[in-house]
């Protein structure tokens, strides 16, 4: 690795010194004496976004273990939050980004973004280690009159630990892209993402790139930390990707008590939404409540316009959100499974990978431009980018927990290669790849977002840049409303699916 | 050691909603286990022996029936420490030290661990593994862990002992040993032993009464004491008559 590493960097001082991008990519060296020459203006930047994400980290971390604490001790608390937690995971954070900066003031967008981008992962990082607990030592508990609360302390806690200290590892570097994507998208003075703002107009791709390398050098070392944490603590590294699914809660409540937590589940984001706002008691003018976003999507005054322009906007994302999804799904898939046949590939890739999973995108967007102009090419990489790199864990992930007795007795009837493949390891990661395809949808979305917001000018980023350029709080809310719900839909149809293949093949979900 | 207590099961019914049926767990099982007694539950897999000792434990629900551990409803039996119990899988907690862990009931019963140490000192010698006292779980063998799991059982000073099945994952020479410790073990804390196993030569070995149960429904279908006399030398296990012992339980059990 080190060697390759090395090669690299050599390979892209050459085209950088000899300028073959259009001068789109820089040499190392030009980036380092860039920074170099930066170097009185990095610090306090490198040091509010540090704040902001850290305490962002904290704060969601705290609230994802509660939470999750509390989800496994009473089941149906759970399923009535289930889709408020949803939302919060499909969430994109450049559309949070512009309300929130609406709605709160001084650093507080900032750790409330890196505090988002914290709590899913946590949480349900959380929920799996707790509900993966030695059922007999448990019974054993309860055998000397330990109730609920005593299991939890004596057995499932400490359990718990290694799935949340993953939890971390994987959450630190989103508190970091968060809080860059808030300072990014919400103004303010100090921070990597306001440095970066600052810079956009400068075509000065080494001072780009110096921040881009920057930021993804905390967002990894964020990374880094946790897994040296993990390895130290437990003596072995554990998974290195979570999958976003929440255990399905089986339950044998009367359908009135479904129906109700299902209805109550639907409405609650929405009632969180609300309550939020009248604590805050922000202006009516910028703060939109859910009704009045209704209204505003509704009424004959606005609504004619405002579905013109969002389903314009929306024909544009979709399609490409769409393709790069599928592109990097199924790229993704093609590297996992040769990877499995060429094991040394996958040990080669699988750094690279990690290092671009935790690439803030909004750094890299700009990059990209650089190299490759302000065309639909551009948003597709972006997407692809985003899509493939998680998703490629995942399944490298699953295609290596293939048990190995199955293994066995394909390799004693002589199947191999291809055909092992086919026959035992990709229906067995099958659940490993649905996984990925729920983790990359708002992704996708996101991604194609961002590329439009920084680059092509079209669509649903665009226009949510524009909105908040005309004062146009109804379509900010509108956007994000839309856009949100646009993932929990697409959430819900991966799953669908799932459910339906998995019951048939009777397989359990991935975890 | 204070004086034991005995075990009264009566009537015990207990229905699973299965897929699209009921399962009938236990029918009419009525069991009397004196003071001091040691009983062995026998029967093939699915026949509710396990379920009987989880529902003389209190973890699980009856439809119909009453459990009297020394004369009180099993949960109040636990909740002042009454009963011990070991399960098949030693059950430990991978990150708790051997002595942490035979600790764990002290804990759940909420009571302070400090008074004990010397009591869990004492179990750690009982059980052979002086020594190990701040070894972890994943240090030990299978047989060694175990024997923290009966020295864990004894903690609280039980009068009432549930076994479930406490040897099953042994291999045969182990199971031997520890049928022989089990039995010494039992005999210094004379307490009520009910024991779940698979193994004849155990039941008879161990038990002064061994109960054979059978399936769907979970039922006692015969009672057979064991009359050799105490304490048993490992010689027993060869011994003709006790051959003949565990003739009549496996045709008790297979119904021949």
């Amino acid at each position: 690795m080190g060697r390759n590493g090395l090669l690299a960097l050599l390979v892209w001082e050459v085209i950088g010194r000899l300028g073959l991008i259009h001068g789109a990519l820089p040499a190392p060296s030009a980036i380092a004496i860039k920074v170099w020459a930066d170097r009185a203006d990095y610090p306090p930047h490198v040091w509010a976004t540090l704040q902001a994400s850290g305490a962002g980290f904290a704060i969601g971390n705290l609230v994802a273990i509660l939470a999750g604490m509390a989800f496994v001790l009473f089941p149906r608390l759970m399923q009535l939050a289930r889709g408020v937690n949803i939302a919060l995971f499909a969430l994109p954070p450049l559309v949070v980004a512009p309300i929130l900066s609406l709605v709160l003031e001084g650093m507080a967008p900032r750790i409330t973004l890196a505090a988002l981008g914290v709590y899913f992962v946590t949480m349900s990082a959380t929920v799996a280690g707790l509900m993966h607990y030695d059922r007999r030592a448990a019974d054993l508990v309860a055998a000397y009159g330990g109730g609920r609360l005593a299991v939890l302390r004596l057995v499932q806690l400490r359990g718990a630990v290694p799935a949340i200290l993953s939890g971390f590892r994987v959450a630190a570097p989103n508190a970091v892209l968060g809080a860059i994507l808030a300072e990014f998208g919400g103004g303010g003075r100090w921070g990597l993402g306001a440095y970066l703002l600052g810079s956009l107009g400068r075509a000065d791709p080494a001072r780009l790139w110096g921040i881009g390398l920057c930021a993804t050098a905390i967002a990894g070392a964020s990374y880094a930390v946790f897994a040296l944490i993990s390895a130290r603590l437990l003596g072995s590294s554990r998974a290195i990707s979570l999958n976003p699914t929440l255990p399905p809660v089986a339950t044998q409540d009367p359908a009135w008590l479904r129906l109700t937590l299902g209805l109550g589940s639907a409405l609650l984001p929405f009632a969180l939404w609300w309550g939020v706002l009248a604590i805050l008691a922000a202006p009516e003018m910028i703060a939109k409540t859910p009704l009045a976003v209704a209204t505003y999507l509704t009424s004959p005054d606005t609504a004619p316009q405002a579905w013109a322009r969002l389903s314009e906007a929306l024909a544009e994302t979709l399609p490409i959100a769409g393709l790069g999804l599928i592109l990097g799904l199924g790229l993704a898939f093609a590297l996992a499974v040769s990877g499995r046949l060429m094991p040394g590939f996958t040990r080669a890739f699988l750094p690279v990978a990690l290092v671009t999973q935790t690439m803030p995108l909004v750094a890299l967007t700009p990059l990209l431009v650089l190299m490759l102009g302000r065309g639909p090419a551009l948003t597709l990489w972006v997407t692809i980018s985003v899509t493939f790199f998680p998703a490629y864990v995942l399944m490298a992930q699953g295609l290596a927990q293939v048990p190995q007795g199955a293994m066995y007795v394909a390799h004693a009837y002589g199947a191999r290669g291809w055909r092992e493949m086919r026959l035992i390891s990709i229906p067995a990661s099958l659940p490993w790849a649905f996984a990925a395809a729920r983790l990359t949808v708002p992704r996708a979305l996101l991604g194609v977002m961002i590329a439009e917001w920084l680059a092509t000018g079209q669509g649903l980023g665009a226009l949510l840049n524009q909105s908040r350029g005309y004062l146009d709080f109804g379509m900010i809310w509108s956007i994000a409303t839309l856009t949100v719900l646009l993932s929990v839909a697409l959430y819900h149809a991966v799953l669908m699916v799932e459910r339906r293949v998995l019951r048939r093949l009777g397989m359990a979900a991935a975890e | 050691m204070t004086a034991p207590a005995g075990i009264a099961l009566t009537g015990l019914a207990k229905t699973y909603q299965g897929r699209g049926q009921v399962v009938e767990a236990l029918r009419d099982v009525t069991l009397t286990c004196a003071p001091g007694s040691f009983t062995a539950l026998i029967g093939p897999s699915g026949c509710g022996k396990s379920t009987v000792l989880r529902v003389a434990l209190g973890l699980e629900p009856l439809n119909a029936g009453r459990v009297l551990i020394g004369g009180q409803p099993p949960e109040q039996a636990r909740a002042v420490g009454v009963t011990g119990v070991a399960f098949q899988d030693a059950a430990l907690l991978p990150w708790r030290t051997v002595e942490r862990n035979i600790a764990l009931p002290l804990e759940a019963l909420g009571r302070d661990v400090s008074p004990h140490r010397a009591r869990i000192r004492e179990l750690i010698a009982l059980v052979g593994l002086k020594g190990y006292e701040t070894a972890l779980p994943g240090e030990l063998s299978g047989g060694m862990r175990q024997r923290v799991a009966i020295a864990r059982a004894l903690v609280t000073e039980p009068q009432v002992l549930f076994l479930d099945e406490p040897f099953g994952a042994l291999d045969q020479i182990l199971r031997r040993q520890m049928n022989i410790e089990l039995q010494r073990i039992w005999a210094e804390t004379g307490a009520t032993a009910l024991l779940v196993t698979h193994g004849i030569d155990e039941a008879v070995f161990l038990a002064d009464r061994v109960v054979v149960m059978q399936a769907r429904p979970g039922r006692i279908t015969a009672e057979i004491a064991i009359p050799f006399p105490r304490p048993r030398a490992p010689a027993l296990f060869t011994d003709p008559a006790f051959h003949q012992m565990e003739d009549r339980i496996a045709e008790a059990l297979h119904g021949a």
